[in-house]
């Protein structure tokens, strides 16, 4: 056992969490986020939170950082926020902020790829719909005579005088970054290399990306999106790590710095400085992350992660305790190259702001109160009614006091609420002259739960469907602040029988950090049959992008880690001839041959598509992936004790039963033998809601273990 | 002259949404539109022709008993409601919903029934409930070939040259595959492999979204998933309504020419009339020649979809469309003209006269909303189309995409460079990595054009020069549509540039092609595709001259157009 801190800095609050090995203590601390210096606002946590006995015997230091995003953000410029464009937890940053100055140097004939696109709107229905201005503007797009073709042949050589002229204009211009993305160069990298040669000759001393080492995979412009964030956040990534670490050491830490990625894991400090792309997005992995370890210590096969925050529900589907993975992502509706925790978000939270359209029909979302002004509830000036405030109308959270000072009113709740009741009414069935009393109160209340329930709902069958997995026979693990509360209302939804609502359920996302592996990855489009001389090449390029990762791995600089620490996988993206769309299957080198790995597709086929094609495979990407397991047997945190085994009684809303009931009001440290619903389980950071028909138990884990008893 | 036709909505169950929970419809709108995004992501996984995964050029929606929508997932507008038509005819093909049972999947594409070419084939799967038919999946998508005289055509002169018509037939009866049906379409095709691949996914797709369809009524009870529909349709037409509320009462109109019929010389007008009164609107498509002799005839269905897209775009307050959306509008047609062709009428280029139609009803309404209303964009999809065999092993290829456009400058602002039109807004085109790496080709260009903005105040969107050298000889069908008109600006904005085609023969001969089929291109040839722009909004004289500057900067016009439309700025 080892002491890890995981420090997550989200938009609004970072989070700290110390798991002590010494003292088994486990102690989780908020700081609000300072986003002109977000290492202030870590370094506050730490000195707030830390003792420093425990920060010198920390092994790990995990952080989740957004200023790579931050940085990104600073270069996008300011966008309509829609709820497509809506990043969860970050704030926009201030406008007097400049991002990097970015330089592109293009193949001849290439140079506007950034900006046409794809072609594609984001909203199809929306005549006026223009695309953000592109990362890096005309006049810095640079392009170079010399062609690659796609099977690697030179059809025009580089001109070197190209590259030289724009080097002048890049010094002219006060580039700080220069991102190189030539067509075909997934094939042969030679033209790319040569170029950074060029520009480093011509006196260009900033940050050069070259397309070929960020992403290796086909489709230029999605690599040249990629390489271009590369370049934006490099800029920014590396001062601010190098000092961070600096400023930990000063203080005693003497461990290893990590900073998670958006395709789950964590990066060491040198990696993450060389592809800093790769952490851009990785707030909400870790929730997915800690139900994936949960999932794997409890023997659960199919979990689905159910992260119910203020704006927004986080879901992910775990099979076998392994994270959904995607090898592209979006951010800011930028397409990036990178492993992707396939986590979706829907707008709906506690936040999220109920009201009725001008068709008359009552709607929940995406639009959310936020933590400021808050729901009505909160009493800090909101007045529209929030999934929270009708939460509260219905006993499903308590009244009075919660975390942060803030003290929630029922009658606020039932104000705002209120006026929902009339329009409602008006287009339903009760006519035209309904009072605003409680019934209708009650009613708005019982619809909006229920329409947050439905929309949670259907983005669970989304990530499950999609994959070919039936929710019915999956667990669904709870967290987040409001999660242990719609537990129940999803397992109705979706016909779940179990649902677990882990130690800490508030700070869960938190958790998963301190459980972080190192993991590197790398990838190289590779478009040929799969026959029996393809699985030679695949195990070459294989060797050759292990060989990239490891001298890496060597030039970090705190106690290296050596080979035999890392488990290498390799995994092949496969379709059917004539497919574009791919499954990534793991390779067994060495031991597969071209029939094993065909059944293996054939399988997954067949499990996500429901039926199975004679046609021959083709290989299109090779991807390999070193995992450092750095603590593989941590146990899962286990629930903070409370000697308060007090019960009370409350008046709550059954949503089976649809009616009010008495039901006991339990502490979570306070369940022993099977506890019945109606009930609430409350603890310090969540409520769990425990409708009629459920039964909780407390696991010897730390995990209250709730089934349903009778089907709906 | 034929009687005119008024194609709108006649209302089915008066009287079933009174008594529907307000929040139970809500559930089950969104519930419906889950399900038919997971209809859509099934068949987009599974397709095996890029022109479905890539493209997305296919519609998938689901309907109710009586044959209303329920719910369309987002892809092709220009596909938008036209499947209503076809799962009528198809139903009706095999005898009714009398014949149907559990297990059928009914194949139908007939261009009269779809809208479209015979490429574009329907799968419909009837949805039971407790042996109760509760509604269907359809699902239309374009096959790569099914007969005809050519993979793709734009010089036939009737329906019977386009390929194969399947009018309504069932490809699986009770589950079981209908050998002779199936054996049909791969004798009809001239790349059966990849025909397979298509149908497999389409029924896949549709049987998936017909479960999750069937699992959406279990769970609420057939009598409230009825009152709930019943219930949404009213929300829909509310919504569209409301909109409709706000626009002054009146007449308005638009006319515009087509650059020829494919096989004929010489452009062809048409007019638009849309009347709004109240809440209602009634778009006249009347004036316009009798059906033409190329395919550039458009079949009602397309013609609906057409003023459905318009409305959508102007009106439908970025909700995914339901049936409730298209009652308040009225269609007249007249039977036997462009918009309303009679059968043998050729129409494989039905999209033409569709998607000209959809600009010029939004151009119309400029003086009823004119904040609502950009000037026009390249107009067009700019559809290629290629195969070939491959020279060093004989195996036939072929791929074929739409192409962006640059779009009309607005009231707001700049219309936005190489977006595709609007009818297949949600289409993406091919990377030129991914096209280099499938076919016999090096794009040597892919660019913004320079000056090619409609100057205004603010400034048209760019058109895009693409240049493909074709590394082996192949054959190209060239489907462009306003090649002749320029695309009109708005309030004193200039008009921006159309498109064209060119080829340059290795032996150093160019020649223009706009609709024209099987042009031989040896290797060595230089296709060159300029696409439309957008054209401007208001006078160039009172462009911001910092905007003027910023353009000059960036290389978006050059020193020498800045001079000419731009004098004040310097």
């Amino acid at each position: 056992m080892t002491t890890v801190i995981g420090v997550d800095v989200g938009g609004t609050f970072t989070d700290l969490v110390l798991h002590d090995a010494a003292t088994g203590e486990i102690r989780v601390a908020k700081q609000a986020t300072t986003p002109r210096a977000p290492e202030s606002g870590v370094l506050a946590a730490v000195d707030a939170a830390v003792p420093a006995e425990s920060l010198a015997r920390c092994a790990h230091f995990v952080h989740g950082t957004t200023v790579g995003l931050n940085a990104l953000l600073e270069s996008t410029g300011p966008r309509e926020s829609g709820p497509r464009n809506r990043v969860p937890g970050v704030e926009k940053p201030g406008v007097e902020k400049r991002g990097a100055v970015v330089g592109l140097v293009t193949t001849a004939g290439f140079r506007d790829v950034l900006e046409i696109r794809r072609g594609d709107r984001d909203d199809p229905y929306d005549l006026f719909w223009t695309p953000p201005p592109p990362l890096v503007p005309r006049r810095l797009r640079v392009e170079v005579d010399e062609r690659v073709a796609a099977d690697g042949g030179v059809v025009r050589e580089l001109d070197p005088a190209g590259v030289r002229q724009a080097a002048r204009l890049f010094e002219a211009e006060g580039v700080d970054a220069v991102a190189v993305v030539l067509i075909n160069s997934y094939v042969d990298p030679g033209h790319e290399l040569r170029v950074a040669e060029l520009l480093r000759n011509a006196g260009f001393t900033g940050p050069i990306s070259l397309s070929h080492e960020i992403s290796g995979e086909y489709r230029e412009y999605e690599r040249t999106s990629t390489t271009v964030v590369d370049a934006i956040v490099r800029h920014r990534m590396g001062p601010y790590l190098h000092n961070l670490d600096r400023e930990l050491r000063a203080r005693g830490f003497t461990g290893r710095l990590l900073v998670t990625r958006s395709g789950g894991g964590a990066l060491t400090l040198d990696e993450a400085v060389a592809r800093p792309f790769e952490t851009i997005l990785s707030g909400p992995v870790a929730g997915a992350a800690a139900t994936a370890r949960l999932s794997a210590t409890l023997g659960i096969g199919t979990a689905i992660a159910a992260d119910v925050g203020g704006t927004s529900f986080d879901t992910a589907l775990v099979e076998d305790g392994r994270l959904p993975l995607l090898f592209q992502g979006e951010v800011v509706g930028l397409p990036l190259q990178s492993p992707w925790v396939d986590v979706r978000s829907v707008g709906a939270g506690g936040g999220s702001i109920a009201y009725v359209d001008p068709g008359g029909l009552l709607r929940v979302g995406p639009r959310s109160a936020g933590a400021v002004p808050g729901p009505a509830c909160y009493l800090r000036g909101g007045a529209e009614p929030t999934v929270t405030d009708a939460a509260l109308h219905l006993g499903l959270i308590p009244a009075g006091r919660i975390s942060g000072g803030i003290s929630l009113s029922a009658g606020a709740a039932a104000r705002a609420l209120a006026p929902l009741a009339g329009p409602l009414a008006l287009s339903g069935t009760t006519g035209p002259t309904e009072s605003t009393g409680t019934e209708g109160v009650d009613a708005v209340a019982e619809g909006v739960i229920r329409i947050a329930s439905a929309h949670m709902a259907q983005a669970v069958r989304g990530v499950t469907v999609e994959r070919g997995v039936d929710p019915r026979g999956a667990a669904i693990v709870a967290f987040g602040g409001a999660g242990p509360m719609f537990g129940c209302l999803l397992a109705d939804e979706l016909d779940v029988d179990t649902v677990i609502v882990p130690p800490n359920a508030g700070n869960f996302s938190a958790v998963g950090l301190v459980q972080a592996d190192i993991v590197r990855s790398a990838a190289r489009t590779l478009v040929r049959a799969l026959d029996g001389e393809a699985l030679p090449v695949i195990e070459r390029l294989a060797d050759t992008l292990f060989k990239r990762l490891t001298a890496v791995e060597r030039s970090t600089a705190v106690e290296p880690l050596t080979a035999d620490d890392a488990v290498r996988e390799v995994d092949l993206d496969l379709r059917h001839r004539g497919q574009e769309h791919t499954l990534t299957i793991p390779l067994r080198p060495g031991e597969d041959d071209v029939e094993s790995v065909t059944a293996r597709f054939s399988d997954a086929y067949h499990r996500t598509f429901g039926h199975r094609l004679p046609d021959p495979l083709e290989v299109v990407t090779v991807r390999a992936t070193t995992r450092v397991v750095l603590d593989a047997d941590r146990p899962p945190v286990p629930a903070p004790a409370a000697g308060d085994t007090a019960r009370s009684l409350t008046r709550l809303w059954s949503f089976r039963r649809r009616a009010w009931a008495e039901a006991p009001v339990v502490r979570r440290s306070a369940v022993d033998g099977p506890l019945e619903g109606p009930a609430l389980v409350l603890e310090p950071t969540a409520t769990t809601y425990l409708d009629a028909g459920f039964t909780a138990e407390a696991h010897p884990g730390g995990c209250l273990m709730i089934r349903r008893k009778d089907r709906r | 002259m034929s009687d005119l036709v008024r194609t709108r909505y006649v209302e089915v169950n008066p009287g079933l949404a009174e008594g529907a929970d307000p929040v139970t419809t809500e559930i089950i709108r969104q519930g419906l539109n889950a399900a038919a995004d997971q209809m859509k992501q099934s068949l987009i996984r599974t397709a095996f022709s890029p022109i479905i995964y890539e493209a997305l050029d296919f519609a998938v929606a689901f309907y109710d008993a009586d044959m209303c929508m329920l719910a369309q997932a987002p892809t092709l507008p220009a596909f938008m409601g036209t499947l209503g038509f076809c799962v009528r005819e198809a139903v009706d093909g095999v005898g009714g919903p009398g014949a149907l049972g559990p297990g059928d999947v009914i194949l139908y594409n007939d261009p009269y029934g779809t809208g479209s070419h015979p490429q574009d084939a329907a799968m419909i799967v009837p949805i039971f409930h407790d042996d109760v038919l509760v509604g269907y999946s359809a699902i239309k998508a374009h096959w790569l070939d099914i007969g005809g005289k050519d993979p793709y055509c734009t010089d036939t002169i009737d329906v019977h040259q386009e390929g194969t018509i399947f009018p309504g037939v069932k490809l699986y009866d009770a589950g079981r595959l209908v050998s002779d049906i199936y054996r049909m379409i791969l004798a009809n095709s001239r790349m059966p492999e990849m025909v397979i691949g298509d149908i497999n996914a389409m029924v896949a797709g549709a049987r998936t979204g017909a479960e999750a369809l069937a699992a959406l009524v279990r769970r609420h009870g057939l009598g409230t998933f009825r009152r709930s529909v019943a219930r949404m349709y009213a929300h829909g037409e509310a919504l569209v309504r409301g909109w409709f509320e706000r626009l002054p009462d009146g007449v308005y109109r638009a006319s515009s020419l087509i650059d020829s019929d494919g096989v004929n010389d010489g452009p062809i007008p048409f007019g638009v009339k849309v009347a709004v009164s109240g809440s209602s609107v009634t778009v006249d498509l009347t004036d316009c020649p009798d059906q033409v002799g190329g395919p550039v005839n458009c079949p009602l269905p397309s013609t609906v979809a057409a003023v459905r897209i318009a409305i959508a775009f102007l009106a439908g307050a970025g909700e995914q469309p339901n049936e409730g959306h298209f009652r308040p509008l009225e269609l007249v047609t007249r039977p036997g003209s462009l918009f309303h062709p009679v059968r043998p009428a050729p129409c494989f280029m039905y999209g033409i006269p569709s998607d000209h139609a959809i600009e010029l009803i939004i151009r119309a309404l400029a003086e009823a909303v004119p904040d609502s209303v950009p000037a026009a964009s390249g107009g067009d999809i700019n559809a290629l189309v290629w195969w070939g065999n491959r020279e060093a092993t004989g195996e036939p290829w072929a791929d074929g995409a739409p192409h962006p456009v640059g779009q009309g400058a607005s009231p707001s602002g700049d219309g936005a460079s190489a977006l595709m039109y609007i009818s297949e807004s949600a289409t993406r085109f091919t990377p030129a990595e991914v096209w280099e790496s499938r076919n016999p080709w090096r794009i040597e260009r892919l660019a913004l054009a320079e000056d090619s903005g409609g100057p205004g105040r603010h400034r048209g969107g760019l058109g895009l020069d693409l240049s493909f050298r074709v590394l082996e000889d192949q054959y190209l069908t060239a489907g462009l549509a306003r090649t002749a008109l320029e695309p009109w600006g708005l309030a004193g904005g200039l008009p921006g540039r159309p498109n064209r085609l060119t080829v340059e023969y290795p032996d150093g001969r160019a020649e223009d092609f706009s609709l024209k089929t099987r042009i031989f291109l040896p290797k060595g040839s230089v296709v060159h595709l300029r696409t439309g722009s957008g054209g401007g909004y208001g006078p160039p004289a009172e462009r911001d001259p910092l905007a003027v500057l910023a353009d000059l900067r960036e290389g978006y016009i050059t020193r020498d157009h800045a001079g000419r439309h731009y004098p004040h700025a310097f």
